[in-house]
């Protein structure tokens, strides 16, 4: 099956289960096939992600209206403000930090502490290695919003990393 | 520049998104800042780390379930989804809804066969799998600083190397007065087994001749294909399986099948 371990990556971070992720790439799966038609040609992949990230999406909304989850506006909300620029720059860096640090627990752990809408894009910037415009095609968003995600989202990233690295060693440097 | 400005830039600068004016500002800020330099450091470090865990595995069986679920639509059976809720059905009439199904049977036959379009790209044809490996062979051969494992332009020499390293005796043979003179063989890994492979030069062109036991017993007459540029010449003769992959016109190929 074509592109099939990106998209249930994807949707395993966008949902952050994989029972759940895996009814979504099935779900998903079969909306591809249905539409089928619609593929314009070219690379696949990002037609296909754009379908799975949908799912998610409508999965995510449906358990939100069960009162389990904040929206998405919320969720990007919570994190505005202050970004990784707050970090004084004599303070010892997060890769300072890491050194010596079970460094993929933690960059995995603030990934899946961010809004989805950054942890998407970091997905598939970091993971799949996706371009830009590709980024743009999958999240429906034009490529300049894709910008600023990516960058407000590693700004979060390394603020989340930072904090989690600082919890977890109070006495160190 | 200022900080702020060039915040903005370092995502964009790691990921070659800016142009090349930007490109040039934001490494000349990047010389001279501390700060900033420590950011796109640990931009890069947790980059690199989300990328070396790569992704979440899939589980095995996920593969097997979705292609089930879509041979089950593609059948016509409308598949209940349990997300969200079962795809509406026909009406209550009858005929309506045998009708409804037809349609859905032939749209579904449509999808299919657009879909077989998409399945190309992971499952090919066996044929096709073995053009593409022929190919696959040729051109890495072309890569390689040799395409050979035994240099000789002796058909002595050449043919007892294949000998106890594959099952049977390739034919070899020094055409160098025909214009094709043999440079020397390997082996090498076609269609899921080990093959030989005897290459032969023509003026400043690499043949490549795999060759390997027939599965069906009959000869067969030569074939000629053009796959990416190079020509393919594909034929069977006494129970041996042959293909000359090269770039070389088809002619010419053809008449070194006729000397061998």
């Amino acid at each position: 099956m074509p592109c099939m371990e990106a998209a249930f990556n994807l949707a395993f971070w966008l949902v952050r289960s994989r029972p759940d992720a895996e009814d979504i790439v099935q779900e998903a799966y079969l909306r591809a096939f249905r539409a089928f038609d619609g593929f314009r040609g070219g690379d696949i992949r990002p037609w296909l992600l754009a379908i799975v990230r949908n799912t998610a999406y409508r999965w995510l909304s449906n358990r939100r209206r069960s009162g389990t989850v904040v929206s998405l506006e919320e969720a990007f909300a919570e994190g505005s403000g202050q970004t990784a620029d707050d970090i004084a720059a004599d303070e010892p860096t997060a890769e300072e930090r890491l050194i010596g640090a079970a460094e993929r627990d933690y960059v995995l752990r603030a990934l899946a502490e961010l809004p989805p809408a950054f942890r998407e894009v970091l997905v598939l910037r970091e993971i799949e290695d996706l371009s830009y415009r590709d980024i743009a095609e999958v999240t429906g968003v034009p490529v300049g919003t894709v910008m600023s995600r990516l960058s407000r989202g590693r700004g979060e990233l390394r603020k989340v990393l930072t904090r989690l690295l600082e919890k977890d060693e109070p006495n160190a440097m | 520049m200022q900080c702020e400005r060039a915040r903005e830039l370092l995502s964009p600068h790691l990921d070659g998104e800016l142009s090349a004016e930007e490109r040039r500002v934001v490494a000349a800020h990047l010389e001279g800042c501390r700060a900033c330099s420590a950011q796109v450091h640990d931009y890069q470090r947790i980059g690199q780390t989300l990328a070396e865990a790569g992704r979440e595995p899939a589980p095995k069986a996920l593969s097997t379930r979705v292609r089930a679920s879509l041979a089950r639509e593609a059948q016509g059976e409308p598949v209940r989804i349990s997300l969200f809720g079962k795809p509406g059905r026909a009406g209550t009439l009858s005929m309506l809804r045998s009708l409804t199904r037809q349609a859905a049977i032939i749209a579904a036959a449509c999808v299919l066969s657009a879909l077989a379009v998409w399945w190309t790209m992971s499952n090919l044809g066996q044929q096709q799998r073995l053009e593409q490996d022929v190919l696959a062979a040729h051109v890495r051969s072309l890569l390689q600083d040799s395409p050979i494992q035994v240099a000789s332009s002796d058909a002595h020499t050449v043919k007892p190397w294949f000998a106890g390293r594959i099952d049977f005796s390739p034919e070899v043979k020094d055409l160098a007065t025909e214009g094709f003179p043999l440079v020397g063989g390997r082996l090498d890994y076609v269609g899921g087994r080990r093959v030989g492979a005897v290459v032969y030069k023509r003026r400043l062109h690499i043949i490549n001749v795999f060759m390997w036991p027939s599965a069906s017993p009959g000869d067969t007459a030569p074939r000629l294909l053009t796959r990416n540029g190079y020509n393919l010449l594909a034929w069977s003769r006494g129970g041996v399986d042959y293909w000359a992959a090269s770039d070389l016109n088809g002619g010419d190929l053809a008449q070194l099948q006729a000397l061998l």
